[in-house]
């Protein structure tokens, strides 16, 4: 008897708290409504993955390779990014580039998301300004661990 | 001995150094680009100026003999601002194209930038455009807008190996180091050239962009390729977590004693492991017959040992012939006493190195082989190998064949050794006789050794493996002493640890 007792009390503790939030939000939506308040929007469920939430404009997402007016990956194989990187994810190989203005570029570029902590220090170490975090990318999940590993042409495509 | 005070500290120093060699002596360090230890001072740079009591303006330290009572001030506001100015006028041309240099992470102006830099230069106008790949010796690539000209590429080769191919061409910002009348520095001694150069001017083609300095792990070593004895630094990388593969030798330097000439090695020695570690063995063979079966070595240091117990019981082990070199370690010579003495009778032992080549005036001595003294020391009653000998009284033969795959004239030699009912070849390297044998270990290149040499002038020295051998090769010493192990009878000889 004293059991049924304590499952309802927390039936109903439960209730009050969903309740409290809606009355909370209902709140919220009114005021906004009415004009007041409008840095403080009421919740809202978003139908992921139709619908996504826009990301912060400095969110750190899926990295990107980028490009040369011409086309070329602007990186040059410096390996600051490799140096710099924490968790040892980025593999990065040189090889000699046909045009003398260039001479050096990456023949091999891998970044092992799954090893990947998203610190950015990539970005912010390269020289090139040849490695971005824009791509918003977050939803990176994959069937096997080698999927997670992104190559020179995957991490070239940038925003897909 | 004159009496000197550099940065406010009495020094008691011979005569005749120069104040840059008497503070580097006190432990105060000059900035400098042209000045080498090795070279005679140029005064080229303007980088080593101190302040000097008494004269006018800050004088350069590495040509400005000591004098008794000198006050020398090496960080004097005014010293700092000359140096600064220096480097901002070096730096006027430079291209700064670090990302892509091969000399970023041991480059002296990226050094002395974060000493005495950090400015935003004055200079607006365009920077002037120079030949920047330039092949100016078989694996020397010379980028011309990097140049400081400090010249101590001309001078080391003017002074020290006395050929003379470079110079310092046109005048005023014109001038550019360059190898006269398109000739190709072809001395033995050119990869000496990418150490000196201060900045990325001169860079190594065998190296060109194979890693980033920064990465590498010097590991000091003794140079094998000849009796010199030279000590280098083997650069070796230690790969990444998900990256093992980077892990080998990249570079070989020589280290700054690495000769009393001189921090000088000659090109074998600097570029000889690329020939070799593109030919390396890896894997224990047994050749049977056509088909070639590959073992572990358990299995065939077993199979080997019975067939040695066989002569043995028959009291035949004199039918047992070793062909060693003399680039084994002391330590291996050791391990051969041991192996010799596991037996009765005896096992024979012919030393056989390749031939000879002349060396020459300089550093490479005649000997090929890094330890013939120590193998004469070994106390193996070492005889020369005849060709036409062992023909008749082997039955069972190792030979091992060195660095190189090469005991000279391996191929004619098996001619005569074709009756031999069971041969066996350690080397390094794969060899085109390879076939030809029935059991072909792989084993340690000398830089994946411990041990000590003694060299052309009698003197030992000491060495320690620079990275693990591959997985499946051991030392010449390690071989022997499993084999010893194999045949049973190792309980019999102790010693050769």
């Amino acid at each position: 008897m004293k059991n049924a007792a304590i499952i309802l009390w927390a039936l109903i503790k439960g209730s009050l708290i969903t309740a409290r939030h809606f009355f909370t939000n209902l709140w919220f939506h009114f005021l906004r409504l009415i004009g007041i308040k409008k840095y403080r929007p009421g919740a809202v469920t978003i139908q992921y993955p139709e619908q996504t939430k826009p990301l912060p404009s400095r969110y750190r997402a899926a990295h990107r390779l980028t490009k040369r007016p011409d086309g070329k990956p602007r990186c040059v194989a410096c390996l600051l990014c490799a140096t710099v990187c924490p968790s040892e994810c980025i593999i990065v190989e040189a090889t000699e580039d046909p045009d003398p203005e260039v001479q050096k570029h990456a023949s091999r570029f891998e970044i092992d998301l799954a090893r990947c902590c998203f610190c950015g220090f990539c970005v912010e170490a390269c020289p090139e300004d040849a490695i971005r975090m824009d791509t918003g990318r977050i939803d990176l999940a994959a069937r096997s661990r080698a999927d997670l590993v992104w190559d020179i042409d995957q991490l070239s495509r940038g925003r897909s | 001995m004159a009496e000197i005070t550099i940065d406010g500290r009495n020094l008691e120093v011979a005569d005749g150094l120069t104040s840059l060699v008497a503070a580097e002596k006190a432990g105060i360090s000059i900035p400098h680009f042209c000045y080498h230890p090795a070279l005679a001072p140029e005064g080229t740079c303007r980088m080593c100026v101190v302040d000097i009591e008494g004269a006018a303006k800050p004088e350069p330290s590495c040509s400005t003999v000591i004098r008794d009572g000198m006050k020398i001030e090496t960080r004097s506001p005014r010293v700092v601002e000359a140096r600064r100015n220096v480097l901002e006028f070096l730096l006027a041309d430079h291209p700064i194209d670090c990302p892509i240099c091969d000399k970023a992470g041991e480059c002296r102006l990226q050094d002395y930038y974060r000493d005495y830099g950090f400015f935003s230069s004055d200079f607006h106008e365009q920077k002037k455009r120079r030949s920047k790949i330039l092949k100016i010796g078989e694996r020397l690539i010379l980028d011309r807008e990097r140049c400081i000209l400090c010249t101590r590429c001309v001078r080391f080769l003017r002074d020290v190996t006395k050929t003379g191919e470079m110079g310092v061409f046109e005048r005023g910002d014109n001038s550019e180091i360059g190898v006269a009348d398109g000739v190709p520095v072809a001395t033995a001694y050119s990869g000496n050239l990418v150490d000196l150069c201060p900045v990325g001017a001169i860079t190594d083609a065998a190296f060109r962009f194979r890693t980033r300095t920064w990465f590498l792990d010097p590991k000091p070593s003794i140079c094998p390729f000849c009796a010199r004895g030279c000590r280098v630094d083997v650069d070796v990388h230690p790969g990444f977590a998900r990256y093992p593969e980077t892990g080998g030798i990249l570079r070989v330097r020589p280290r700054p004693d690495a000769t009393p000439a001189g921090p000088w090695i000659c090109d074998v020695g600097r570029y000889a492991w690329i020939e070799i570690e593109s030919r390396r063995a890896r894997r224990i063979v047994w050749n049977k017959g056509a088909a070639e079966a590959v073992l572990s070595g358990d299995k065939v240091f077993s199979i080997l040992g019975a067939k040695i117990r066989a002569l043995s019981e028959s009291g035949r082990t004199d039918r047992l012939t070793l062909v060693l070199h003399s680039g084994l370690t002391n330590e291996e010579w050791a391990d051969v006493k041991a192996f010799r003495d596991g037996f009765n009778p005896r096992p024979k032992i012919r030393l056989a190195d390749p031939p000879d080549d002349g060396g020459d005036d300089f550093l490479r001595t005649a000997e090929r082989m890094p330890n013939r003294r120590g193998a004469a020391e070994a106390g193996c009653d070492l005889q020369p190998l005849d060709p036409g000998e062992l023909r008749e009284d082997t039955d069972i033969l190792f030979v091992f064949a060195g660095i190189w795959g090469d005991i000279g004239d391996l191929e004619r030699r098996l001619e005569v050794w074709r009756t031999i009912r069971t041969k066996a070849l350690v080397s390094p390297v794969l060899t085109a006789s390879d076939p030809l044998f029935d059991f072909v270990f792989p084993c340690a290149i000398p830089y994946e050794k411990s041990g000590s040499y003694i060299g052309f002038d009698g003197r030992r020295r000491e060495f320690t493996a620079v990275r693990p051998a591959p997985e499946e090769a051991e030392s010449e010493g390690e071989i022997l002493r499993s084999l010893l192990a194999a045949c049973g009878l190792g309980a019999r000889t102790p010693g050769g640890s």
